[in-house]
């Protein structure tokens, strides 16, 4: 197991892609062949660029780290590099357990060693070739220039920059500042005007330039341009500023109308949905009418029912009554008619007699009695 | 002098490199055509006045007619730039060239005739003869008719060419006449102001570039419309 602990003295490039075997990056043969790399070899080998690209991938991030991490020695990469691998088989795993964890970790070690660039393994996957730079113009900078994207459309429809609030300064209406201000330091203030003097007088004196008819006619145009500019120049730039101005508030109104427009539907929705909200009132109130219309009818129903069954009644009731006193009727009309049949006329006179002589007695009583 | 006085209307030359091609391409550097919506001062008053003049001198065409609004506003905008750079003092006016001013106004003349007898044949031809004429007028009115169609863009052109090089001469010559006068009298004082005023009417040669291209409109509207 000596083999498997950390040396830092020895070997320096892991190579990581022949690790599928057990125990095939364990022999002797293969670690004979690992050369250490000093510094020196390490940077006199690759170009600067090639560092670059360490940048773009950082997919393991222990083991990449950045540039500074590159240029240390390459005895410490695989320290760290090994380190995780190795604490795998500390644990008394065997070299098969390392080879599948370093095939575990392929794609991070590919990566790790393209960013570490020149991976001058001679290992077992190379044995005995000639050393070479591996994939170290994969990701030169070609690729980095080579990907950014440059004009992708035409320049016209690219925004303008603004413009600015302000020409730039002018004195005399012809003369920028900047000419001003080269000549101050030498000249001073009075530079510029002495220089123009000078050099009007010197024209004149020398007679570079002539006096002619055309002097004349120089003297009127610019005189009445410098006037007509004097007097009338702020108010066209005001005019022109005015018509900006008008522009843009065209505009501005309209946006400001889709704006507003926008925001009072947004309002009406939100009251739409507010009253969605209060719809439920609606719904009860609907509710309890139908239910009241239901319990009337209902109560109607029941009130003709009740009426019908005792009209039914009522008319069994009438039916029973009348028939009794028909009955009575006919009894009395019965009785009555016997009993005059039974009257014989005797009888009758009799009775007649009794009660004329009952009459007289009490008319008799009834003559007595006032005279008391 | 008299050499002097015409020496302002020869080719301009810089060390025998004529640069008259310069001079005449020279004024639409100052018409700049930003793609903003929102310009500098100048771009915006520009634009407003091309806007104003454009309206008011294409309202009167037809659809026909408004389809020639770019070469008459091209057409004011640069006999009126030229002819107003022309007034700084040791410039060269190209309009005071009567090749220049032929050149631009027998092929527009020749446009607006030939398109008025390629569409209305009939038309065209019934202006020679004005209405109303007795009979035996006819041949000759038709004839001095004629005449005068073909002379239009020879007027056009003379027009334009005698009016700014007659300018541009008076003021040579009275400024030639203030110089002398300074000498001997110093009233010359009265002279310079002759000089604005004539200077001021001589701004007037803008009006004549309307007039130019007025013209230029009417007759296009006269074959063209009706």
């Amino acid at each position: 197991m000596g083999h498997k602990r950390l040396n830092p003295a020895r070997s320096v490039s892991h190579p990581p892609f022949h690790l599928w075997g057990c125990g095939e990056s364990d022999s002797p043969e293969s670690e004979a062949t690992r050369i250490p790399l000093s510094p020196t070899q390490v940077r006199s080998a690759t170009p600067a660029s090639v560092w670059t690209p360490a940048e773009q991938k950082p997919s393991l991030g222990a083991a990449q780290g950045s540039l500074n991490s590159q240029r240390e020695p390459a005895q410490q990469r695989p320290l760290r590099l090994e380190a995780p691998s190795r604490s795998a088989p500390s644990k008394g795993s065997t070299s098969c357990q390392r080879g599948r964890s370093g095939r575990a970790r392929l794609h991070g070690d590919r990566s790790e060693r393209r960013a570490r660039g020149p991976s001058l393994d001679l290992s077992s996957g190379t044995r005995g070739k000639a050393p070479r730079l591996k994939n170290a113009a994969l990701l030169g900078p070609g690729v980095l220039q080579a990907t950014r994207i440059f004009h992708t459309g035409q320049p016209s429809l690219a925004p303008l920059p603004p413009l600015p609030e302000h020409g730039g300064k002018v004195r005399l209406g012809l003369i920028p500042e900047e000419f001003f201000q080269f000549l101050y330091p030498k000249t001073g203030v009075t530079g510029p005007y002495v220089l123009g003097t000078g050099l009007i007088l010197y024209f004149l004196s020398k007679e570079i330039y002539v006096i002619t008819a055309e002097t004349f006619s120089a003297i009127s145009v610019i005189g009445l341009l410098v006037y007509v500019v004097k007097k009338y120049g702020a108010s066209i730039g005001e005019f022109a500023d005015k018509l900006n101005e008008q522009k843009i508030a065209q505009l501005e109104e309209v946006k400001q109308a889709s704006i507003k427009q926008i925001q009072d539907a947004i309002d009406t929705e939100k009251s739409q949905q507010a009253l969605v909200q209060k719809r439920h009132y609606l719904f009860d109130v609907q509710r309890n009418n139908i239910a009241m219309a239901l319990e009337l009818t209902y109560r109607e129903r029941l009130h003709r029912v009740h009426r019908e069954v005792k009209n039914r009644l009522d008319y069994h009731i009438s039916v029973q009554n009348m028939m009794r006193r028909k009955e009575q009727d006919h009894m009395i009309n019965w009785v009555e008619k016997h009993v005059v049949q039974s009257i014989s006329a005797q009888q009758e006179k009799e009775t007649i007699a009794k009660c004329i002589a009952d009459l007289k007695l009490l008319a008799k009583k009834a003559q007595a009695q006032p005279v008391l | 002098m008299n050499e002097n006085l015409f020496a302002s209307f020869t080719t301009p030359m810089m060390m025998g490199v004529p640069i008259v091609v310069l001079i005449i391409i020279f004024p639409s550097i100052l018409f700049p055509s930003p793609n903003r919506l929102i310009n500098n001062r100048l771009a915006t008053v520009q634009q407003w006045l091309i806007q104003l003049v454009s309206k008011y001198m294409l309202s009167i065409h037809n659809y026909k007619g408004q389809t020639w609004a770019l070469m008459l506003m091209s057409l004011i905008l640069f006999i009126g730039s030229t002819n107003l750079l022309g007034l700084l003092p040791h410039s060269f006016t190209p309009t005071t060239q009567l090749s220049m001013n032929l050149g631009m106004a027998i092929p527009l003349w020749a446009g607006t005739v030939v398109m008025g007898f390629r569409h209305k044949t009939k038309a065209s031809l019934a202006h020679f003869l004005p209405q109303g004429t007795p009979l035996p007028l006819i041949p000759m009115l038709v004839i001095i008719e004629t005449i005068s169609l073909f002379i239009q863009p020879v007027a056009l052109a003379v027009r334009l060419t005698a009016n700014i090089t007659a300018g541009h001469l008076l003021i040579h010559l009275i400024g030639g006449a203030t110089l002398v006068l300074m000498n001997i009298n110093p009233v010359t004082a009265l002279i310079t102001f002759i000089i604005l005023i004539l200077l001021t009417i001589l701004e007037l040669a803008v009006a004549l570039i309307q007039a130019y291209v007025f013209t230029l409109l009417v007759s296009l509207y006269l074959h063209d419309n009706t």
